[in-house]
């Protein structure tokens, strides 16, 4: 298979030679590794990489992957860093429009008409911008004589990947994992990794989430090491009886080996918080593997209060009984379903004092570290935050971890924003994607998957959202199916049905609106409600403009249906600088680079300043949230 | 003669002056205002006090467009008129222009109190009148007392109080009132106690904005060491107290800007190095909103109306050492 510069341009091709997507449990070589948490199979590929930027592709070094390459005249970057914090390329903030507005006129393709292919639209754009990306590797030593596979956790937003001259694959979907298997190219030392980033391709018209505009390598790489038995995919459905006393639980595996499977075998032990072994199991291993742990226990329900977790470990043994790979999976227990129009959660209705947050950090862009989200958590939790929405894409995976660990209930959003291309200032749907275009329902519903797949075993997600100001058509219709088919745990949100209430029974489980007055709220209830109602956005705070929160608030007591909302938004997206006059660190924001068009200062509306200290604002937040725990 | 007990006063050519053991007060009969407030040997006053009606505009009034609808009150708050000048002495009034029937006073006169009274006229369309009236007590304590004629056809305002530009930075303020910056419509999070601030924090909003209002105030004691004295040798920290009649409170914002200082700056590095101190006494502060920044208005209760009457009182004198 050889790169193809065509898939920039096509809606149609969005994964090459990438691996399906799969949970994102940890692997480890023994159990004495899982409880060390230091993997000998995982190695980091982080850090001082070659790096060249073009304007183009046309002005790419094209050749750059082959392993004889002459790389002499390539800068540097550090992986995982936006090429544009790096300062190869303009940052851009741009809300709704699409970054090129007003300098280049383009549509998506097909969205005009079926023979309207819109081809060369990026692959031949004077401006896309493309780094080069180099990185000579040895393999660490266990991971030698294995399946080696890599992992990106975040690109931004189109890359093709080689390794020793041969083409490996192609991703796009900007937060997600994507995954390549190397085996068949990879050898011990000096192997010549080469990714090749564009900032444009058909994602764009689906990523145009309101925020700087980056790209880039800007999350973890890492190479993993498949032993001889390895779990591909790990999906734990824990269930409590309907008296809310009785645990139990299925697991589904998805295995693979180097050789046979047989005669392996799969032990399952789930142990509570204290170690004590609540249930355990041993089955043969095989390529998929289904376990039902039947009789029920007394279980501790995990919520916002008690976020009690179990721990599953999960350990793959040889025919001699030796652990091969042992994967952890931490697992809470609670029952959420819809009774009568209301969510309940463990028998109680559940209130959302949330926020929407973005990954943000005025250093690092969305490149924002383990601190930073451990930050985030303890803000949450002093004040009395319970609810987060990963707008409007998936976060690293570790904000999944915390969110499980201190009982922080997710909205776990697909990336999917495209307001370019229907609000324009108003509302002016006559072309949008993804809409009713059968071109462009694959790659929804392929994000939809990978969300569900990678985060399915979290308990903090209560919601699967669909993405955000996308409109509404059959290809949104789509996702909703998936996930619905896949999961009956959770509650599916979408916000864009409103905008055409023929899609109000296969989109979206709950009425959910943005910035809705308390009065619209009001008639909303009052009429015949078909949904609980919640608010995916509210109280815009942007710089001193948080008040009135008490005309929200009240409805919780007055409408069982009302259900509470997530504040726009937890953080101030600003970026921190050295002023060129006084040489002191300062904020800048949209317009601040010459960047142009832009929407200025839109981009700072938090309840905590992209420093991350707490604006004036949130005592009152603290406040109003401590009333409906 | 017990000069504690009486003011000592003089009746100046363009000015009348108030004096007592620790306070010194200068009435300006051409100026418009107050034009010396010394307390604990240090100059208060850096310009005559005067009305203030602008606040920076939030990123909500931004939205909502509310300067294109009350975009006047910005010339009010900077250009205003002083119409009338009245004082009076233990009751009697001064004739005025002062001179020369002032040349009656001589050098010793003494009063229990007095009174003096500023009538200003908007710049608006219609105009409009304020009138501040200061009453001086013989222990230095000032009552100030404020009234915003409300006149039909006058937009929303965004803000209106009494605004005191200080001549150096402050070094602290300490109040009595809710924690942290509260607005009408943003403060049932407020928790009531006393609250000690260092400098003058402005909030780092990334385009300056109106902020650091502090809502239901009972006293609010502001302290400077710096003065622009030259002759001073030593700084030494002292403080004025801004309290409200009884059983009312206050609002009040102490930053080292003016509103159209913090309206000026697209980003905080853009605001001039700090230093004055300005303590604004409100009597009416325009909520915050919160519904959306793009169109949405602050909820009905949190506006402030130009066309009816605003009313308010405070006190002044010595911060407790």
């Amino acid at each position: 298979m050889q790169a193809d510069m065509k898939w920039l341009d096509d809606p149609q091709t969005f994964r090459v030679g990438q691996l399906p997507a799969h949970s994102d449990h940890r692997i480890y070589g023994s159990v004495e590794e899982m409880e060390r948490q230091e993997s000998s199979l995982v190695q980091s590929l982080n850090g001082v990489w070659q790096f060249a930027f073009s304007r183009n592709a046309k002005n790419r070094p094209v050749r750059f992957y082959e392993e004889e390459y002459d790389a002499e005249g390539f800068g540097e970057i550090h992986v995982p860093c936006h090429i544009q914090i790096a300062g190869y390329d303009k940052i851009q903030y741009i809300n709704t429009m699409y970054p090129w507005e007003g300098m280049v006129y383009r549509r998506p393709a097909y969205a005009l008409g079926e023979d309207r292919k819109e081809e060369g639209s990026f692959s031949e754009a004077e401006y896309n911008p493309v780094g080069s990306y180099r990185k000579v590797f040895d393999l660490d030593e266990g991971l030698r004589g294995k399946r080696v596979c890599i992992c990106f956790e975040g690109v931004e937003q189109a890359m093709y990947v080689w390794l020793n001259g041969q083409f490996v694959g192609y991703a796009e979907d900007s937060f997600t994992p994507s995954e390549f298997d190397l085996t068949p190219y990879i050898r011990e030392k000096g192997n010549v990794l080469a990714v090749e980033v564009y900032k444009y391709c058909t994602a764009a018209y689906l990523e145009d989430q309101d925020f700087f505009r980056f790209s880039g390598i800007y999350r973890n790489v890492s190479l993993y090491a498949k032993p001889q038995l390895h779990v591909e995919d790990l999906w734990v459905k824990p269930s409590v009886s309907d008296d809310l006393t009785k645990g139990s639980m299925e697991v589904e595996l998805r295995l693979s080996s180097k050789g046979d499977l047989a005669p392996g075998e799969v032990a399952l032990i789930l142990q509570d918080r204290d170690g004590r072994t609540v249930a355990k199991q041993t089955v043969a291993a095989a390529e998929q593997v289904k376990v039902d742990f039947g009789s029920a226990w007394q279980v501790q329900l995990w919520d916002n209060k008690n976020p009690y977790l179990y721990k599953l470990s999960v350990l793959l043994k040889d025919g001699q009984g030796e652990v091969a790979e042992a994967v952890p999976c931490e697992v809470g227990f609670r029952r959420f379903e819809m009774r009568g129009k209301v969510m309940y959660l463990n028998g109680r209705r559940l209130v959302i004092n949330g926020v929407n947050r973005h990954e943000w950090s005025a250093e690092g862009g969305r490149c924002i570290s383990l601190e930073d989200m451990e930050w985030d958590i303890e803000c949450f939790k002093r004040n009395n935050i319970n609810a987060v929405r990963t707008c409007h894409y998936p976060d690293q995976i570790p904000w999944y971890d915390l969110c499980d660990r201190n009982g922080i209930y997710m909205m776990s959003e697909t990336n999917l924003e495209s307001h370019g291309s229907w609000q324009k200032v108003f509302t002016e749907p006559s072309w949008n994607v993804p809409g009713s275009l059968p071109q462009w329902k694959e790659v929804v519903v392929d994000r939809a998957r990978t969300n569900f797949e990678t985060f399915k075993n979290h308990p903090s997600i209560l919601f699967w959202s669909l993405g955000n100001e996308s409109f509404v058509g059959d290809d949104i219709e789509a996702m909703q199916r998936f996930f619905k088919e896949k999961d009956n745990t959770r509650i599916i949100h979408y916000e864009g049905v409103i905008y055409d209430r023929a899609y109000e029974d296969t989109v979206s489980e709950v009425e959910s609106r943005m910035y809705a007055t308390p009065a619209d709220i009001i008639e909303y209830l009052e009429n015949e409600p078909k949904k609980p109602f919640i608010l995916c956005e509210y109280m815009h705070d942007m710089g001193n403009s948080l008040g009135g929160m008490k005309s929200y608030i009240d409805l919780i007591d007055r409408f069982e249906m009302y259900q509470g909302g997530f504040i726009w938004d937890y953080i101030d997206q600003a970026i921190s600088v050295q002023d060129e006059v006084t040489g002191k660190k300062v904020m800048r924001y949209g317009g601040d680079f010459d960047d142009r068009l832009s929407d200025y200062e839109f981009s700072g509306n938090g309840i905590v300043f992209a420093d991350r200290t707490e604006k004036p604002a949130m005592q009152e937040v603290r406040y109003y949230y401590e009333l409906h725990e | 003669m017990n000069c504690m007990n009486k003011l000592q006063v003089v009746v100046g050519d363009v000015s009348i002056g108030m004096h007592g053991e620790g306070f010194s007060y200068v009435f300006s009969g051409v100026r418009g205002g107050m034009e010396s407030l010394v307390l604990g040997g240090k100059e208060w006053i850096y310009r005559n006090p005067a009305p203030t009606f602008w606040r920076a505009l939030t990123d909500n009034d931004r939205g909502n467009k509310f300067a294109l609808k009350s975009g006047m009150w910005i010339g009010a708050d900077c250009f205003i008129k002083c119409t009338q000048f009245a004082a009076e002495i233990d009751g009697k009034s001064v004739e005025v222009p002062l001179p020369p029937a002032n040349n009656v006073y001589g050098g010793s006169v003494e009063a229990e109190h007095a009174s003096f009274t500023y009538r200003y006229e908007t710049v608006t369309v219609p105009h409009t009148q304020v009138t501040v009236s200061y009453e001086v007590f013989a222990d230095g304590k000032i009552h100030v007392r404020v009234h915003y004629e409300g006149r039909a056809g006058l937009p929303e305002l965004p803000v209106f109080g009494m605004r005191f530009i200080m001549p150096t930075c402050a070094d602290r303020y300490r109040y009595e009132g809710l924690s942290g910056e509260t607005y009408p419509d943003r403060m049932a999070g407020g928790v009531p106690g006393v609250y000690d601030v260092k400098g003058m924090p402005v909030t780092p909003y990334i385009v300056p904005q109106d902020c650091g209002v502090h809502m239901q105030t009972k006293w609010v004691e502001v302290y400077r060491s710096k003065t622009l004295d030259n002759s001073c040798k030593e700084e030494k920290e002292s403080g004025i107290r801004f309290w409200a009649e009884d059983g009312k409170d206050i609002a009040f914002a102490c930053l080292p800007y003016t509103a159209m200082e913090l309206e000026n700056a697209t980003h905080q590095e853009e605001l001039p190095p700090a230093r004055r101190t300005v303590v604004t006494i409100l009597g009416a502060v325009r909520g915050v909103g919160g519904i959306d920044s793009w169109g949405a208005d602050v909820e009905a209760p949190y506006h402030i109306s130009g066309e009816e009457d605003i009313i308010y009182g405070f006190w002044i004198g010595r911060a407790a050492e």
